[in-house]
């Protein structure tokens, strides 16, 4: 038996990771993932007013700000009901966070199609086309994202849920435009990524009947079907959510048994030779993300992927682009029901705990995110932050091998691991926090 | 340091300019906020994309970090530090200085790249900007004024850029001011255009967050008045600002971003602590003086008032 230390750079992953792998006879046995630079956001937060907490943890990450801030916000308010002030939003704030936060979940979710999924795949295969999907990607995550920002003020970086509710104040107007460019990020959908109208994609419940699914979606599908690939990239099979939302329901699926959570339960610790921290539930690994939520929401086509294929790379890729629609549809039915008469803000500006702990949990693209704070005085004395990234990407522990890395086990080559490594949709700056 | 203008005459010369985006200590804000530009492609054409750190081209970066890519413009990204930040094995800060010698342009796009922003945080005395360090200069200052364009915001406005590059693309000069920021850009501040200006003007603060009414710089802490950029002038995603949405300016264009108490308006007896860009405090108190003597009914209602 031969040893072979690979390392390698990679790179468009929202920043880079070097992997080094190492072969046991022609054959992957292990990977260490490393991120290169601490930047601390932790840090800076501690002896600021714990509202400024909502301006600077968005900086955490250009691609999935508009979560951070929700999260954020989550934690003040979970920390000022702790003191003693009752914060009811009303269903008008929720549906108006709830609908920013989809928004850019599909941002997310169409960047990674076009910019990371497609091109890499075409590339690793070798059926490279001429097409422009970065393109696509600008038009859709563009659209959806000024949808966004009809509420939000902007996208990357806006501040605008704030303790209470939001700071916006919109009419009709305003929501007619939202839903205009709903309406567009629908079209598109159904005529570029799917080739199907939406209803009739949603409808699609059994693996057998995604042939049906044409466009950009089923050629990727195709692509991986094609060459061999749905079979690869198996995990644990294990998979936890911690927010309840549209998507899903808080919860954990081992296998097909899903039970409740707590996120008491949850553990941070620092690794050996890289700056990311690994995170466990109740000691044990769990995959967050698409597929987790799939798993744990029961998503009926997701349930009959992993039937067939478990945690496989094809359930995987699927998980993720299928939320797309999902939550297209539930944008629309967010906006339609959108009431404008009830209050944006709910909670009297000068009403400020000032000693306080609180936790915030949101389902963010690629997965569960958690900010906890603790307040003295006004001022944060501890912030943590815990990102998806960071179940899936560490090392494991002993009993086993990290979700990622258990994943790319027994690839035969570095692209093929590479390749399965990014249908984690990995960020590396939410890593490295 | 004095106003100065670049000089374009080399543009001229150039075939499709090599454009090069380079990453220090981010959060990628900017590269995301430039994705979000329509008429991107249009823009990109222009250019040739030497690296990007979302979008394809024409070399690996692994490439980029041996030093050997042709660059005429380089944007940069995120606070710089001098040691202890390496990719593949290189000091990052070596190889932003590889490329910003040879480029005819450099852009340090966002607060971070420019004065040092949010990360600086971290460890002020080594992390800052590429070319100011909050307002001072660097050691670096010197070697590359001539060629630096600062386009500070958390992050940068996507218009910003574009309108940089095409400017450079046009072979056109780019009048800038002393902190090197384009003029036809950061002439404006927050402040202009906002769509509670009327509110401003009569010193009417905004009862609570989510409320059409009111200003934000008397009690939710907005900087915009004295905050340089053209955030609502020309609109963000092309639809809103942070301030229309009813979100304070946390004067995130600014070297002194962030400050602390985002949402809080520091006062001296009552009156906000910094004044409105180049307005004396005497002036400023006068005027309240005058406004708050009269009670405007229409004010003290709500802007539109629907049937019930």
């Amino acid at each position: 038996m031969k040893k072979l230390h690979i390392k390698q750079l990679i790179e468009k992953i929202e920043g880079e990771a070097e992997l080094d792998f190492t072969f046991n006879d022609g054959k992957i046995e292990d990977v260490k993932i490393n991120f290169g630079f601490y930047r601390g956001i932790e840090e800076i937060l501690e002896g600021k007013d714990a509202r400024d907490a909502l301006v600077i943890t968005p900086r955490v990450c250009g691609i999935c700000n508009h979560a951070h801030l929700l999260t954020a916000v989550r934690a003040i308010e979970n920390g000022y009901e702790n003191a003693g002030h009752k914060i009811e939003l009303t269903s008008k704030a929720k549906d108006i966070r709830e609908f920013t936060l989809a928004c850019e979940l599909i941002q997310n979710h169409i960047k990674w199609l076009y910019m990371t999924l497609l091109p890499q795949l075409e590339s690793y295969l070798d059926c490279k086309s001429e097409e422009n999907y970065a393109i696509k990607a600008s038009y859709l995550s563009s659209t959806i994202t000024k949808a966004l920002a009809i509420f939000a003020g902007q996208w990357p970086h806006s501040s605008y849920a704030v303790p209470g509710g939001v700071t916006c104040d919109p009419t009709h107007l305003d929501v007619m435009q939202a839903q205009s460019l709903v309406e567009e990020s629908i079209k598109f959908f159904e005529q570029v990524v799917t080739e199907l109208p939406l209803d009739e994609y949603l409808s699609i419940d059994l693996c057998a009947d995604l042939h049906n699914v044409g466009g950009d979606f089923g050629k990727l599908l195709h692509l991986i079907g094609s060459s061999g690939m749905s079979e690869i990239g198996k995990s644990h099979d294990r998979f936890i959510v911690f927010g309840d939302g549209i998507l899903s329901e808080s919860g954990k699926s081992i296998v097909t048994k899903v039970g409740k959570v707590d996120s008491k339960y949850v553990e941070e610790s620092t690794q050996s030779g890289t700056v990311a921290k690994a995170v466990t539930y109740k000691g044990r690994l769990y995959e967050v993300g698409p597929l987790a939520r799939g798993m744990v929401a029961k998503v009926p086509i997701v349930k009959n992927l992993h039937k067939r294929y478990k945690d496989s790379l094809i359930t995987r890729v699927f998980s993720r682009i299928h939320e797309v629609a999902t939550l297209l549809e539930h944008s629309k039915s967010l906006l339609k029901h959108l009431n404008l008469e009830e209050e944006s803000c709910t909670l009297n500006p000068h009403t400020v705990a000032k000693d306080f702990e609180g936790i915030g949990i949101v389902e963010a693209a690629r997965g569960s995110l958690i900010h906890k704070t603790i307040v003295k005085d006004g001022l944060i004395v501890n912030y943590e932050i815990i990102t998806p990234t960071q179940w899936n990407l560490s090392h494991g522990n002993e009993e086993e091998q990290g979700i990622a890395v258990e994943a790319m086990k027994d690839s035969k080559n570095t692209d093929e691991a590479t390749f399965i490594f990014r249908t984690f949709d990995v960020c590396s700056v939410c890593t490295t926090q | 340091m004095s106003s100065s203008c670049l000089d374009a005459k080399e543009t001229d010369k150039m075939q499709k300019p090599s454009l090069l985006w380079l990453q220090a200590i981010t959060c990628n804000g900017n590269t995301h906020s430039f994705l979000n530009h329509p008429d991107l492609f249009s823009i990109l054409s222009h250019f040739e994309i030497v690296h990007h750190p979302a979008l394809e081209g024409t070399h690996t970066f692994n490439e980029v970090l041996a030093g050997n890519v042709p660059c005429d413009v380089l944007i940069l990204e995120g606070s710089f530090i001098e040691k202890g930040f390496l990719k593949g094995g290189v000091e990052v800060s070596q190889v932003i200085e590889t490329y910003a010698k040879k480029a005819k342009y450099i852009i340090s796009a966002g607060t971070c790249a420019t004065f040092g922003g949010i990360f600086k945080q971290k460890d002020p005395k080594n992390i800052s900007g590429f070319c100011f360090d909050l307002e001072k200069t660097t050691p670096r200052y010197d070697t590359y004024a001539s060629k630096l364009i600062s386009l500070p915001g958390c992050p940068v406005h996507p218009k910003w850029l574009s309108y940089v590059l095409l400017m450079i693309a046009n072979g056109n000069k780019i009048p800038i001011d002393s902190l090197h920021r384009p003029v036809e850009l950061y002439g404006y501040t927050v402040h202009n255009g906002c769509t509670r200006n009327e509110y401003f003007e009569w010193k009417i603060d905004s009862k609570n967050y989510g409320l059409k009414e009111g200003c934000l710089f008397y009690e939710q802490g907005c900087q915009g008045p004295y905050t340089r950029g053209s955030c609502n002038k020309i609109l963000w995603n092309d639809i809103s600002s942070k301030t229309r949405a009813g979100t304070p300016c946390f004067g995130c264009t600014e070297p002194s971003f962030p400050q602390s108490s985002l949402f809080v308006t520091k006062t001296n007896m009552g009156i906000p602590a910094k004044m409105p860009l180049g307005i004396p405090r005497r002036a400023y108190i006068s005027l309240v003086g005058v406004t708050k003597s009269f009670r405007i009914k229409r004010f003290s209602e709500r802007l539109m008032e629907y049937d019930k």
